[in-house]
């Protein structure tokens, strides 16, 4: 992680990061100035465009000027709170967004995730994790097609020439090639988070994938993370493509009918 | 017993009681009835007989007998002191009653065959005991019915009263009118002691969420900015101190979530090799790893635990930091053939006395003088053992070091384990 100096962001700002070495813009929104000055500062050092603001409001008036690649928030903001700027933005982006808890309790998690975060972090956290929370995000933004077969995550780019264009599970379609998702015809839009777990699903549908592998696979967070965020991220994929698509099974974790 | 049928064999003992009861008054009354219009005509009869016997010297047709052969002792010789008089009997002829007076020196006496009054009286007995019956059974499955709803209700109540003992703070008793009557009453009461446990305890969490939010967002700052100053000497001792404090915030937090009773357990199956492994790695110290047959480079797989695997590998790690803080390399953790048991092990000195008496206790370190480690590792092991239902204990190894066992409850249900899937 080579913190290079990329020229400054492009006033047009897209949808899709570069690649992950590359900067990309974020947008941070904290009230407490001290955490959002030097989370700002530290973030610039690995290379990161930080926008910043210190309430709901005016990170909302932000995000819809500035369209940055990835929203940083705290739960708690005056104004607008953390969980209602992330439904607001949801309505309007696909935007990763990244949750900042204070106080980590179920509350807090549950509800943010439910609004739409893809992740969260507890704070205080050291700019190492946040760093590698905020690069996962961004690769599953910037995308990379679900890595079949070899596991251990060898890259093999040809694999793919095999597949099918396009996979079919009930009234759903799924393009891994353009990106799209289609329910009885219909785009769905999922974010980056949701299409990657969709992949994942898809790639090996009827099998039955423990959430601590959807864990690790989607958000590359191994053993330690929390699985609530599997839990509530399938929550909000059924609600998209339908609830009878994904199977729990209980104690284990979820599979994909056929 | 059951309370049902406790009560319903009081009912049916009620039951019996009131018609024994009945029967025997009844039974009485009418004999005395019989026994004294018996006795009334008797001394008609006699009486007419004896003014027959004074006008003809005879008794010819008056239904009375001089002398008669049958005539009980006791009457024959009243009468032989001059008296008249009557007496019941039950003799081989049959009930009669008997009424006799002196005629010259004669007995006079008159027989009233009572065999068809006793007769009825007995009928009118099975009658009572046939009535009392029949009113048992009408009563007895009443009673059960009854009783068996009452001891539903209390067993529901005691039930809910288990469920929210064992951390279901939402069971409520109530459900629907009920009679108004004790067990209404001693529902209601569990129901309301379920709803201020409730918020006495959503309190506390809330109450040490915000104290989380409060500690950690200077902390927060303190962190990012440590990290931001120029590297040397002295910005070193600050990350150093931060990153001590940082711990330290979240280990008492971690206590107070514990103590609010706001942990929940979130168990998966494990593979409790590839945990352990994990769990060791993460505490960058030198730890020797194996199962009971033999101490072997890493444990591979290992069987298959439901367990939390974020609480477990907290648990290890600090039973595994606690051993290499407080006692001497090598530091050991094992697994039991049966895979349920995990025991850390060093070879120091092993833990103070106080420990295995009172369990560990806040901030009290095995040997101060040392000052490293706040004492609040192990209470944080034994706390997420019990959210995660394991049974964590502390002793001495007899040849010296300490020994902490962890006992893994059995899986929720015998359900079929899927092949897991690694990546």
């Amino acid at each position: 992680m080579t913190p290079a100096f990329p020229p400054p962001a492009a006033a047009e700002p897209g949808p899709v990061a570069p690649g992950p070495a590359t900067e990309a813009h974020l947008l941070l929104v904290e009230d407490d100035e001290v955490i959002r000055n030097t989370v700002r500062m530290l973030l610039e050092r690995y290379g990161f465009t930080v926008s910043t603001a210190g309430d709901g409001l005016t990170g909302l008036e932000l995000f819809r000027e500035r369209r940055p690649d990835l929203l940083l928030l705290d739960v708690m903001l005056p104004e607008l709170d953390g969980i209602g700027l992330c439904r607001r933005v949801r309505e309007l982006s696909l935007a990763p967004i990244l949750m900042m808890s204070a106080r980590g309790d179920a509350l807090d998690v549950v509800s943010g995730l439910e609004a739409g975060a893809d992740d969260y972090v507890v704070k205080p956290c050291e700019s190492a994790v946040l760093v590698a929370r905020i690069r996962s995000l961004l690769r599953r933004a910037s995308f990379a097609p679900v890595q079949r077969g070899a596991p251990g995550g060898a890259e093999c780019e040809t694999a793919e020439e095999d597949e099918p264009a396009t996979l079919a599970f009930g009234d759903l379609t799924i393009d891994p090639r353009g990106m799209e998702v289609r329910r009885a015809g219909r785009l769905l839009a999922l974010t980056p988070t949701e299409l990657r777990m969709l992949l994942e699903f898809a790639a090996s549908p009827g099998v039955v994938l423990e959430r601590r592998t959807l864990l690790s696979r989607v958000w590359d967070h191994a053993w330690h993370g929390d699985t609530r965020v599997v839990d509530l991220h399938v929550q909000r994929l059924r609600a998209k493509i339908g609830a009878e698509r994904i199977e729990t099974v209980r104690g284990f974790g979820y599979k994909l009918r056929r | 017993m059951a309370l049902r049928w406790r009560i319903a064999a009081l009912v049916a003992a009620a039951a019996c009681a009131v018609a024994a009861a009945v029967g025997v008054l009844v039974h009485r009354a009418s004999q005395e009835r019989e026994l004294s219009q018996a006795r009334d005509a008797a001394r008609t009869t006699l009486e007419r007989a004896a003014v027959v016997y004074a006008r003809t010297g005879g008794v010819e047709g008056s239904g009375a007998a001089l002398d008669a052969p049958g005539l009980p002792g006791g009457l024959r010789s009243l009468v032989r002191k001059g008296h008249q008089g009557t007496e019941f009997t039950t003799g081989p002829g049959g009930p009669a009653m008997w009424a006799a007076r002196p005629a010259d020196d004669q007995v006079l006496s008159v027989r009233v065959d009572l065999d068809t009054s006793m007769r009825d009286i007995s009928a009118l007995d099975t009658n009572i005991v046939l009535a009392g019956l029949i009113a048992a059974a009408v009563v007895l499955p009443l009673g059960v019915v009854t009783a068996g709803r009452m001891s539903r209700r209390l067993r529901a109540a005691a039930a809910t009263a288990r469920r929210i003992a064992a951390g279901d703070l939402d069971a409520r008793i109530s459900a629907g009118a009920r009679p108004h009557d004790e067990i209404a009453e001693i529902s209601g009461a569990v129901d309301s002691m379920a709803a201020a446990l409730q918020e006495r305890l959503l309190r506390e969490q809330r109450f040490t969420a915000d104290v989380a939010h409060e500690l950690r967002t200077p902390l927060m700052g303190l962190v990012t900015a440590a990290e931001l100053l120029p590297p040397g000497e002295a910005a070193g001792y600050v990350r150093d101190r931060v990153r001590v404090l940082s711990t330290l915030v979240e280990d008492l937090l971690e206590i107070s979530r514990l103590d609010a009773g706001a942990e929940r357990a979130d168990l998966s199956p494990c593979p409790l090799g590839l945990l352990l492994t994990d769990a060791v790695a993460r505490t960058a110290l030198d730890v020797r790893l194996g199962t009971a047959q033999g101490t072997e480079e890493g444990a591979g797989d290992g069987p298959t635990v439901w367990t939390d695997p974020r609480r477990m590998e907290r648990i290890v790690a600090n039973l595994v930091l606690n051993a290499h803080r407080h006692g001497r390399a090598p530091v050991e953790v094992t697994v039991d053939p049966g895979g349920r048991t995990v025991t850390v092990r060093d070879h120091g000195p092993g833990y103070p006395d106080d420990l295995l008496r009172d369990g560990p206790q806040r901030f009290r370190t095995g040997a101060r003088e040392r000052g490293r480690g706040h004492g609040l590792g192990l209470t944080i092991a034994l706390g997420q053992a019990e959210v995660i239902g394991a049974e964590l204990t502390f002793r001495n190894a007899p040849g010296g070091g300490a020994v902490a066992t962890l006992r893994l409850p059995a899986g929720p249900e015998a359900a079929p384990i899927h092949a897991p899937i690694h990546d």
